[in-house]
C-alpha cells in the first residue's frame, strides 16, 4: 500500500515532539510537511523546536510557520502543562531553516492541490492553521481526504471541566474545522487518557540506547506527573496516539458522531459537544475515537523506537 | 417501627415518575408528606391530572399542589413523543380522588417544610422549577431540607440535546440554584438511568403479580418501551425510579462525588451538567452522582414494590 500523504500540524511542545519522533519511523505515512502553530508553547518556540527536531532526526521535511494565536481571541497561556519550553535541556541541532514566504495555510493548500484529494491532515495542536486555510480557500474541503485531530473530549475536559486544551485554545477555529465538510476523526481525551505509558515502559524505551530513546525518556520524564487519585496512572501519550491512529486505526475504536464546538457557554467554551445518540440527531460530520488497545499501542511505540 | 424518611414527591408524571412514586409509596422507609407537579413531560394541566390519578391508584393520601405553567426562565418544552398525548398514555387510570390544594406547589412545599419536625427529603423527578423556586423564595427553610434526590442531568452526555438531559434542559436556571444550594444532593443522571433498563421479560414478571397496580405498571412499561424500542433500546429506561432507589436501596448503586455545575448559556450546552473530574476548579464536591446500578437488584426492587400492593389489598 502506498503511504498516506499527510501534513502534521503541531505545537512542539514535548508531547508533540514525541509524536514527531514516532512519525519519523512510520512507514504508513508520507509526511510532506510540518506546520507549526501556537498552543501550549508560543509559535516561535514551536517553530524553533520543530526545526531542531528535524535536525536531530536528520529529517528533510519542510517546516512552515503558522498562526501565532487564535483567530478571535487572545492566546491562552497554559499553567502547569508542559512547563518546559525547551526540550528538557536537549541541545537540538538548529541547522535547518523555516520555509520563508509560505505560511502554514498556503502550504496546506498547495499540497492539497498537488495530491488531488488524497491529502490527510494530522492536527495535534490548536486548529487555527486549518481554519485559516478553510477561510482562504473555499475549494479546500474537497481536496482533503480526512483530518485527524488530537483534541476535545466527548465527556470530560482537562483544561476546564468541560474542555480539552487544544480546542479550548481556539474554539472558533475548531468549530470551523468540524463544519468544513471534511470528516474529522477526533482523538480526544476519551481515548488518549487510555493511551498512557507506565514509568517502567518508559524505562524500557530508554534502555534501547539510541540518542532518540534517551531524548524520549528525558522529555517524558519532564511531564510525568501521575495522579492516581484522579485515575492518571502513567504518562498520557495524547498526541502520539492520534498520530498512530492516522497511520493505522485498527487498534482503535471510533464511532460516527455529530460534533460541534461550544464557543459561547459560560462553563463550556471549547467543549466538543458530541452527539452519539441524542434525540437531536445531528448530522454525522466526524468520528469520535473512544478506545484504544493499550497493549498493542505500547508494542507499536516500542517497535518504532527500536528502529532508531 | 422503622424510622421513615419524610419526603415530598415532586414530578411531572410521566411513566417513569409514576413508577418512581409507586416505589416510594410501597417502601416502609418513606413517609410521603406531600406531592407536587411540575411542567415537563407534558403541560402542567396534564402532569397535574396524571399526578392525582397516580396518587389515587397508589393510595397516596397527602396534600397535592400544582406547579407553574412554565420554567423559571424560558419557554416550556414537553415530551409528548415519549409519554403520549396525556403525558401518561397507556392503561385506563382511576378518576382522581385527590383535589389540588389552593396553593402553588412551591407554597405547599414551604408549608410542608415548616410543619415537619424532621428535615425533609425532596425527590424531584421532573424539571427543577419548583425546587429552585423554593430555594429562591424561602431561603430560611433551607435547613429544613435534609436531602434532594433528583433524576436529571448526565455527566457524560445528554439525551434531548447532545449535551443536555431533558429535566435540566427545561429549566437550567432552576437546576443551577439547586446544584449551588450546598444541600446534600443525589443526582441520578443518564450515566446510571440508561442502565436502569426494564426488559420485556421483566414486564411479564411484574404483570404476573396480578394485582391492579401490577397490571397498570406493566402496561406503563409496555407503552414506555414502545417508544424506546423504536430508537434502539433493549428495555424501558425507568429513569426516575433511580432517584427513589438511591434513598431506599443504595446498596444496588455505585455513587461518586463530584463538583457539578449547570451550564445555562451557550449555543449547544444550555442545560448541560458539567462535572469536574480532575479537580480543576479546586471546588469541594457538591453532588453524589449515581453512575452505575445492579440491574437485577433494581428489577427485584420494582417487583417487590409492586407485590406490596397485592398484600395491602388482600
Amino acid at each position: 500500500m502506498n503511504p498516506i500523504p499527510v501534513i502534521i500540524d503541531c505545537n512542539p511542545g514535548v508531547d508533540d515532539a514525541i509524536a514527531l519522533l514516532l512519525a519519523r519511523q512510520l512507514s504508513e505515512l508520507n509526511i510532506l510537511a510540518i506546520t507549526s502553530v501556537a498552543g501550549k508553547v508560543s509559535l516561535e518556540r514551536a517553530t524553533y523546536n520543530a526545526l531542531g527536531l528535524m535536525g536531530f532526526l536528520d529529517w528533510d521535511v519542510p517546516v512552515y510557520r503558522g498562526a501565532a494565536g487564535p483567530i478571535f481571541r487572545n492566546r491562552v497561556e497554559p499553567v502547569n502543562v508542559h512547563g518546559s519550553e525547551s526540550m528538557s535541556g536537549f541541545d537540538l541541532p538548529h541547522i535547518r531553516p523555516v520555509v520563508e514566504n509560505v505560511n502554514a495555510w498556503d502550504a496546506i493548500y498547495q499540497q492539497a492541490v498537488q495530491w488531488q484529494g488524497m491529502l490527510e491532515i494530522i492536527a495535534i495542536g490548536p486548529l487555527t492553521n486549518l481554519a485559516m486555510a478553510f477561510m482562504k480557500y473555499p475549494d479546500l474541503p474537497r481536496l482533503i481526504k480526512r483530518i485527524i485531530i488530537m483534541g476535545g473530549a466527548t465527556a470530560v475536559g482537562n483544561t476546564t471541566p468541560a474542555a480539552e486544551f487544544n480546542i479550548y485554545a481556539d474554539p472558533e477555529a475548531a468549530d470551523i474545522v468540524f463544519c468544513s465538510g471534511v470528516p474529522v476523526h477526533m482523538c480526544g481525551l476519551d481515548m488518549t487518557m487510555k493511551a498512557f505509558m507506565t514509568s517502567s515502559e518508559v524505562d524500557q524505551v530508554a534502555e534501547m540506547g539510541s540518542k532518540q530513546a534517551a531524548f524520549f525518556r528525558n522529555v517524558v520524564q519532564d511531564i510525568f506527573t501521575p495522579k492516581s487519585d484522579l485515575g492518571i496512572i502513567g504518562i498520557n501519550m495524547h498526541e502520539p496516539a492520534a498520530l498512530l491512529y492516522a497511520a493505522d486505526a485498527s487498534i482503535f475504536k471510533a464511532y460516527p458522531a455529530g460534533i460541534r464546538v461550544e464557543t459561547k457557554g459560560t462553563l463550556t467554551q471549547g467543549k466538543t459537544v458530541t452527539d452519539l445518540f441524542s434525540d437531536a440527531k445531528w448530522p454525522k460530520n466526524a468520528f469520535a475515537v473512544m478506545d484504544i488497545d493499550r497493549d498493542a499501542f505500547i508494542s507499536k511505540v516500542f517497535k518504532l523506537m527500536s528502529n532508531y | 417501627m422503622v424510622h421513615r424518611i419524610p419526603v415530598i414527591l415532586d414530578g411531572d408524571p410521566g411513566h417513569d415518575d409514576a413508577i418512581a412514586w409507586m416505589l416510594a409509596k410501597a417502601s416502609d422507609q418513606i413517609e410521603i408528606l406531600a406531592c407536587t407537579s411540575v411542567s415537563g413531560n407534558q403541560s402542567i394541566e396534564k402532569t397535574s391530572y396524571n399526578a392525582r390519578q397516580v396518587m389515587t391508584l397508589l393510595g397516596i393520601v397527602a396534600p397535592f399542589a400544582m406547579g407553574r405553567e412554565r420554567p423559571l426562565h424560558g419557554e416550556p418544552i414537553h415530551a409528548g413523543n415519549i409519554h403520549g398525548e396525556t403525558g401518561l398514555d397507556g392503561p385506563v387510570l382511576p378518576k382522581p380522588e385527590i383535589e389540588p390544594e389552593p396553593l402553588s406547589a412551591v407554597e405547599l412545599m414551604a408549608k410542608t417544610l415548616v410543619s415537619s419536625k424532621n428535615p425533609v427529603t425532596i425527590i424531584a423527578t421532573g424539571p427543577l422549577t419548583n425546587v429552585g423556586a423554593l430555594l429562591i423564595l424561602y431561603p430560611e427553610l433551607k435547613s429544613k431540607i435534609g436531602h434532594i434526590s433528583i433524576m436529571g442531568g448526565g455527566l457524560a452526555h445528554g439525551n434531548w440535546t447532545p449535551a443536555a438531559e431533558f429535566n435540566i434542559l427545561i429549566d437550567p436556571e432552576a437546576a443551577d440554584v439547586v446544584f449551588k444550594s450546598g444541600l446534600p444532593l443525589t443526582m441520578a443522571g443518564l450515566d446510571v438511568t440508561l442502565k436502569a433498563l426494564v426488559f420485556p421479560e421483566d414486564f411479564e414478571r411484574i404483570r404476573a403479580l396480578g394485582n391492579p397496580v401490577a397490571n397498570v405498571v406493566a402496561e406503563w412499561l409496555d407503552f414506555f418501551y414502545s417508544f424506546h424500542r423504536g430508537i434502539g433500546y433493549t428495555g424501558a429506561p425507568v429513569h426516575d425510579a433511580v432517584a427513589v432507589a438511591a434513598l431506599i436501596r443504595p446498596e444496588i448503586l455505585t455513587v461518586k462525588d463530584y463538583y457539578v455545575q449547570v451550564e445555562t448559556t451557550g449555543d449547544f450546552c444550555r442545560g448541560a451538567t458539567i462535572a469536574d473530574h480532575y479537580g480543576l476548579s479546586g471546588q469541594p464536591t457538591n453532588t453524589h452522582a449515581v453512575i452505575d446500578i445492579d440491574r437485577e437488584g433494581f428489577i427485584d426492587l420494582l417487583a417487590e414494590a409492586v407485590a406490596w400492593y397485592g398484600e395491602e389489598q388482600a
